[in-house]
């Protein structure tokens, strides 16, 4: 092992040495992209193979899990072409062979079927929503938090901000039932001064933005740890060079701490923007019945009410493939765009 | 609650007891004698049961000509005669002293030959742990290793279909009939065991207490040609009461409303935002009995023969109305803000009893185990249940319900062992009022689970709390109302049925079981959360109206003729 460390720890020292420069002037990006290529180049597949060897090996129960998780069950998508019925053996896989086939039926029914395009425009509008009004907020609580000093305080807020995290969305939304329900402490406290209740909870009109409101205080104190752990990498060397050269504080975060970012920043993007579909689907579910599905549907509740409940499989399984394929288009969208912005994105060929 | 009550209900009870919402109770569990069986028998011409698979994709009934060998011979098992005969499809009751030391024994030799069983069930309220007293009293008396496996009764449905696609099917699967939508029948016809070969003709006699279920309550678990489920008989008279605080309408003077006018203008007296204090929750089922809507507890109920022509519940002036008058309920602001989230409330039972609102309809078994529930705790509270009005201040026009509602049903995998197992279970728990297996399944062992007070059952706090929906859920007896604690809400209960069921009469396809084919079985689907929909303002009643003509072109006048040809090739149950 050890020969093989050393050129490993020079390719890092090179590699960290590339960012930096990439960090302070991004024109520095083609010389990396070059030394890169002629680094990789050097090794055969298989003396590569060899090198890693042990990597591999270590990465062997992930693949494992990624294959039965999630490659094996894309074979199920056949049922989007069958009027599926599980119920005809005991076993999945039989219960395709003896289920009909039907073509595209289960699409033809899906794009006539207005309940459909009622939870796509829901979940892209609420995708939206978040993406103004959430993903902004943990990159400014990083800030924040990176700018206080001590440390016992920065621990504390920290914490404080985490907690929400690890509450299930039950009890997130009984909280909030309690707090602003029809009968809750804020429409009570209104009522005994003379004011009509709000109608937090229960109004279909303002729903996304409830959902919108939940997540923030469940999750955007979570969202901060990529955000923490990037600001940590900066060197304390570029903002005594910058504060030297007369940058206050905000051009020292807008020329040194958001550049650093930036990777970061960008990879997230282009990461909820691949799952733009995905909008939440236990805090939803939990909450359609308070506004009913006209408001509260989302492709996901979609797909689990006909398909759980409904027992039409096929047919979910149709709007399910639908969203899957849609989400595959958007993150290829969104990582040609984090290139052409000059990022890595999620992967680069 | 009591007997069967108690089985049935109290199963359901739990709901009452503490949890729920709105579920179990839309049905009514309570229990049919065999009195209203043998009523409706004549009326029903029974039909060639279909075969199994045939069943599946083209739909069938239980009202074949075939059913009549399937059907376990009736032997009643009375052991001690009921206070309340049953009248007008009422539950028999009892409200004299229980003699508890003078307990019969139904069950005089353990039946089961141990093993473990494990059983998935609907569950109304907080579920025990598994190891409690009263499980470990039931599975001893039983000689088997019952184990439960409890979802929320609410959102059962939710689960079912998943739960039996799997492999992993439990031993024994508690399906209420208004969860069979979708695939499930199929699900039912191809996942579960013919019980025939245990039960039909005579063989139930190895089983006397299944021997005294009645006759129509068996009928209806004949399911793809085949015996296949353990019912939960119940009364034909509808099981949601609007229940009302009692204690609270005397002391302010309050009348119990007799028209749809009277309640609107007694909920906008009662509704005291400020003070937290609201009329109602969700009237719906209220509004369905007032204005007389056909029933919408299982589908076959919602059609009737009118005129010459079948009619489902959905395309009547009567629904529209009932559903524009709990709109404006709603809209009025005499409705308890929680109710608006529907399925998603929390609980109305503590806030029932913090009289944060004073009327809410529900299963009749509530009205017991609330009270028994606040009784030491809050000894002003008193919960009744009103008669239910006709809108226009007349008589209401009730729709009769099923004579079971409730099916447990063995794995098709089990040995025929296990299904022994299953019938030694469902023995105890289908042992009639007046015994000691009774006794155990209703109240739980002596000393833990209730204690007796001035020769009185009292359930202690433990037995409020794992004395639920469990083991009644397997089988139980003639539908059956006795509270030895609270006899006066037992005589209220059955006196309540016996005048609902004056007013009851029976639709076109009543006791049958039903399998409609499997290309109509989702029409139905989006129909209750569009109700919720309209009575909360959110969407309009002409888009009901919209939804009515959609669902006729997309196959609901095709399902009316597949109606009309079961209703001519069997006749029709109505009166």
């Amino acid at each position: 092992m050890s020969h093989s460390t050393v050129p490993r720890s020079r390719a890092e020292a090179h590699d960290r040495a590339d960012r930096t420069s990439t960090a302070s002037d991004g024109t520095t990006k083609t010389r990396k992209k070059a030394s890169r290529g002629k680094r990789t180049g050097k090794l055969s597949l298989r003396l590569r193979f060899r090198r890693d060897r042990v990597l591999l090996l270590m990465t062997l129960p992930a693949i494992l899990l990624l294959l039965l998780f999630n490659y094996l069950p894309i074979l199920g998508n056949i049922v989007a072409f069958q009027d599926y019925d599980p119920y005809v053996s005991d076993n999945g896989i039989v219960s395709m062979l003896h289920s009909p086939w039907v073509g595209l039926e289960n699409f033809q029914r899906i794009f006539a079927d207005s309940a459909f395009w009622n939870a796509v425009q829901n979940t892209l509008v609420l995708f939206s929503l978040q993406l103004v009004l959430f993903f902004p907020l943990p990159i400014a609580l990083a800030l924040l938090i990176n700018s206080v000093v001590r440390p016992r305080v920065r621990a504390l807020s920290q914490a404080i901000m985490y907690l929400p995290h690890f509450f299930s969305w039950v009890l997130v939304i009984a909280v909030f039932q309690q707090l602003f329900g029809g009968a809750g402490v804020l429409s009570q406290l209104l009522r005994q001064h003379g004011y009509d209740g709000l109608d937090i909870m229960t109004d279909p009109s303002t729903f996304k933005f409830l959902v919108t409101a939940e997540s923030v205080w469940k999750d955007a104190g979570w969202g901060i740890i990529v955000f923490l752990a990037a600001l940590a990498s900066v060197s304390p060397d570029l903002y005594e060079a910058a504060a030297m050269d007369g940058a206050g504080r905000w051009r020292r975060m807008w020329h040194v701490t958001l550049p650093a970012l930036r990777p970061v920043i960008a990879l997230l993007l282009v990461l909820r923007v691949g799952d733009a579909l995905t909008v939440g689907f236990e805090q939803i579910l939990l909450q359609r019945d308070a506004v009913g599905p006209g408001a509260a549907e989302v492709l996901d509740t979609f797909v689990w009410w006909n398909g759980v409940r409904n027992q039409d499989f096929g047919y979910a399984a149709a709007a399910g493939l639908i969203k899957g394929v849609v989400s595959l288009g958007l993150v290829l969208a969104a990582n040609k765009v984090a290139h052409l912005m000059g990022e890595q994105g999620v992967y680069k060929k | 609650m009591t007997p069967n009550a108690a089985s049935p209900s109290s199963g359901l009870s739990g709901s009452s007891g503490s949890s729920g919402s709105s579920g179990p109770s839309r049905r009514s569990f309570l229990a049919s004698t065999a009195v209203a069986t043998a009523a409706v028998a004549g009326g029903m011409p029974l039909l060639a049961a279909c075969g199994a698979s045939d069943t599946t994709s083209r739909g069938g009934s239980s009202g074949g000509k075939g059913a009549k060998k399937l059907l376990p011979s009736y032997v009643a098992g009375n052991v001690v005669s009921p206070d309340i005969p049953a009248k007008n499809g009422s539950a028999i009751g009892f409200t004299s002293k229980l003699d508890l030391a003078g307990l019969k024994t139904s069950v005089p030799k353990k039946l089961g030959k141990g093993g473990k069983l494990t059983v998935m069930s609907p569950f109304w309220g907080s579920p025990p742990k598994q190891d409690n007293a009263y499980y470990k009293a039931m599975n001893d008396l039983i000689g088997v290793d019952v184990v439960w496996q409890n979802q929320d009764g609410n959102t059962y449905d939710q689960k079912l279909g998943a739960v039996l696609a799997s492999s992993d099917v439990p031993d024994v699967v508690v399906v209420p009939s208004w969860n069979m939508g979708g695939k499930i029948p199929t699900a039912i016809i191809s996942k579960f065991a013919d019980l025939g070969p245990y039960l039909s003709g005579d063989k139930v006699k190895d089983y006397p207490n299944l021997a005294a279920i009645p006759t129509d309550a068996w009928r209806r678990c004949i399911i793809g040609g085949k015996l296949r489920g353990l019912p939960q008989p119940s009364p034909y008279v509808t099981g949601i009461v609007p229940l009302y605080r009692k204690d609270i309408f005397d002391k302010e003077g309050y009348e119990v409303p007799r028209s749809a006018d009277e309640f609107m203008s007694l909920a906008k007296e009662i509704t005291n935002a400020k003070a937290k204090r609201w009329a109602c929750m969700d009237m719906k089922w209220t509004a369905f009995q007032a204005f007389g809507v056909l029933s919408g507890s299982e589908k076959p109920l919602g059609w009737n023969l009118v005129d010459g022509k079948l009619i489902n519940r959905i395309e009547t002036d009567e629904y529209l109305e009932a559903l524009e008058w709990t709109r404006k309920l709603f809209a009025a602001g005499v409705v308890h803000p929680d109710a608006k989230m529907g399925k998603n409330a929390p609980d109305p039972g503590p806030k029932f009893a913090a009289g944060e609102f004073l009327i809410y309809a529900q299963n009749i078994t509530q009205w017991w185990s609330r009270t028994a529930e606040q009784a030491t705790q809050n000894p002003d509270y008193r919960i009744w249940g009103m008669d239910i009005f006709g809108h226009d201040g007349g008589d209401p026009k009730l729709w009769a319900e099923q004579p079971a509602g409730i099916f447990a049903f063995v794995n098709k995998k089990a040995s025929e062992a296990q299904i022994r197992n299953v019938l030694a279970v469902a023995n105890v728990t289908a042992a009639p009022y007046g015994t000691k297996e009774y006794m155990l399944t209703n109240y739980g062992p002596e000393g833990t689970d209730y204690t007796v007070k001035n020769g009185v059952p009292v359930k202690t706090t433990q037995g409020n709390n794992e004395v639920l929906n469990a083991y009644v859920m397997i089988a139980s007896p003639a539908a059956t109302i006795a509270h030895p604690d609270f006899p006066d809400v037992a005589k209220a209960q059955v006196e309540w049925q016996q005048r609902m069921g004056a007013f009851t009469r029976k639709s076109s396809f009543y006791g049958q079981m039903i399998t409609e084919p499997s290309r109509y079985t989702n029409l139905m689907n989006d129909f209750e959360q569009l109700e919720d929909d309209i009575t909360r303002g959110r969407k309009k009643i002409s888009d009901m109206q919209q939804a009515v003509s959609d669902w006729k072109s997309k196959g609901g006048d095709k399902l009316r003729d597949w109606y009309r040809k079961l209703l001519d090739d069997n006749g029709s149950s109505a009166n």
